[in-house]
């Protein structure tokens, strides 16, 4: 299989998934990360836990150019530094506090993410434009299947109502499936819809084998 | 932990046929005697040891070495005794136990109604593990509150007190604004149910003639709620003792402490041990 291509940009949102000024919980690699983009449009993304009391930092507050954890308010800059703890607000926070800044791009529509600094941009997604993503309970091989198409890096290609798709897929979790769903750029509105429709059907059939298998 | 007194549920809700809970993980069931005396007996039959105290009936797995904590401010006759209710709560009983003790959350949990930005400073206040009592007692707690209670009208410096006398309740004393000299006595009392899973039961003792009862069950539930929200989404659930995963500040005084005074005593059930 290729579903688990050897790139290490791991492919974990589309661009209007997230708006200027918000945040969204992901999984990198089975583990919870938040993304976030600031007021001017810039994505960033770092651990999902403030170092202070571990409160899930995809619960919080964007402001700026900055994310705020929900619980005391600890703002964490696109460095991933600690810049302010509103409860000692005349103390510069020491250099150490940091909420695990990670690798991000943002690129064809696509925001991906790395772990470990990385000098490669991600893999172009050369004719394609974003559609939309939803989560899938079903394993990434039940998908292929469903979709009737083939492997390619990072997911699968196929056919839907007469227009290339690219799924983009992503496990992240025993059974649960990230799927970023991409067209030919030439897509029509109308075709988009059509095509959106029939993802519901390759839903239902991967989500029906994967608890077949479940069951067996 | 297993000889610690953990309420069960609410004096004035029992019943005959009684309701069925856990107590670190043991079925227990909590009723109505044949005389109206509440009885905690377990799946295999043993009755467990009762106190009726605060409105609610408490008990034990193990064998208490002292008596449940008294709250003597409690007593005052003109007090009205607010039984919450119940809520149930996917965190450590100890996370709870902490989230109450903290302030620095208010400005942004409680927003506009025990905290406000641009007031989120926390300025210094004294903590003390009391050896005698052995409890952690956390006093001149001062914050800015817009609205600190049901009765409060405008934004006031609210002071506040804290104790933690055993290991899973907490009792705040906090400025009462219609009896200036008296404190108002708030309590969370938490039942664990497992490491990671708990009842939590707030109960109140205020100088409060004027807001009904209904009203003053909401306000506690509207607070606790927006507590809830953050205490199910701490990584990881179960309090960690040990330093090196969280980061405290000097707000966080009375944590520490709470923190120090459950590692001593070998309080750990709900907690995550790093090095042991």
């Amino acid at each position: 299989m290729r579903l688990n291509a050897s790139s290490p940009w791991i492919p974990l949102a589309l661009s209007g998934d997230i708006p200027n000024g918000t945040v969204i919980p992901a999984t990198l690699c089975s583990k919870p990360i938040a993304i976030w983009r600031s007021q001017s449009g810039q994505v960033n993304a770092n651990g999902n836990r403030c170092p202070h009391r571990g409160m899930r930092l995809s619960h919080g507050f964007v402001r700026g150019e900055t994310l705020s954890c929900i619980y005391h308010g600890w703002r964490f800059g696109q460095d991933g530094a600690c810049q302010h703890i509103p409860a000692h607000p005349d103390v510069v926070p020491p250099a150490s506090i940091n909420c695990g800044p990670l690798q991000v791009a943002e690129q064809d529509g696509v925001i991906w993410v790395a772990e470990d600094q990385v000098e490669s941009q991600p893999p172009r997604l050369d004719g394609l434009k974003p559609l939309r993503s939803l989560v899938f309970c079903a394993e990434p091989e039940a998908i292929l299947t469903a979709s009737g198409g083939t492997e390619v890096d990072l997911g699968v290609e196929a056919t839907l109502a007469g227009t290339r798709i690219c799924l983009l897929l992503q496990g992240q979790a025993p059974a649960e499936t990230l799927c970023l769903v991409l067209v030919d750029q030439a897509t029509s509105p109308k075709a988009c819809a059509e095509i959106s429709r029939a993802l519901e059907g390759i839903r239902r059939r991967a989500e029906g084998e994967t608890e077949k298998r479940g069951a067996a | 932990m297993i000889d610690a007194w953990y309420p069960v549920g609410l004096i004035s809700g029992l019943t005959r046929e009684g309701r069925e809970t856990l107590l670190m993980e043991q079925p227990i069931t909590v009723r109505a005697g044949k005389t109206g005396k509440p009885e905690v007996v377990t799946a295999d039959g043993r009755s467990l040891p009762i106190v009726e105290r605060f409105g609610h009936v408490w008990t034990s797995l193990g064998t208490p070495e002292k008596d449940l904590f008294t709250i003597p401010e409690a007593d005052h006759p003109e007090r009205v005794l607010v039984d919450v209710g119940v809520v149930r709560v996917k965190c450590s009983p100890l996370r709870a136990v902490e989230n109450f003790l903290d302030i620095a959350h208010f400005p942004f949990v409680h927003t506009d109604i025990l905290g406000a930005e641009p007031h989120t400073e926390v300025e210094k206040y004294d903590v003390k593990i009391r050896e005698e009592e052995d409890e952690v007692w956390a006093t001149k707690v001062k914050f800015f509150q817009p609205q600190a209670a049901k009765s409060a009208e405008e934004g006031i410096t609210t002071e506040y007190m804290y104790r933690v006398p055993s290991p899973t309740s907490s009792v705040l004393y906090k400025t009462c604004p219609p009896r200036p000299g008296e404190w108002d006595v708030i309590c969370l009392f938490v039942q664990p149910l497992t490491e990671t899973l708990c009842d939590v039961w707030p109960w109140m003792a205020l100088f409060d003639e004027d807001t009904s009862m209904t009203d003053l069950i909401h306000f506690q539930q509207l607070i606790f709620l927006q507590d809830r929200s953050i205490l199910e989404n701490q990584i990881p659930a179960r309090l960690p003792l040990d330093p090196g995963m969280e980061t405290p500040t000097r707000a966080d005084l009375t944590s520490i402490a709470y923190r120090r005074w459950l590692k001593q005593h070998g309080y750990t059930y709900g907690a995550e041990l790093v090095a042991q």
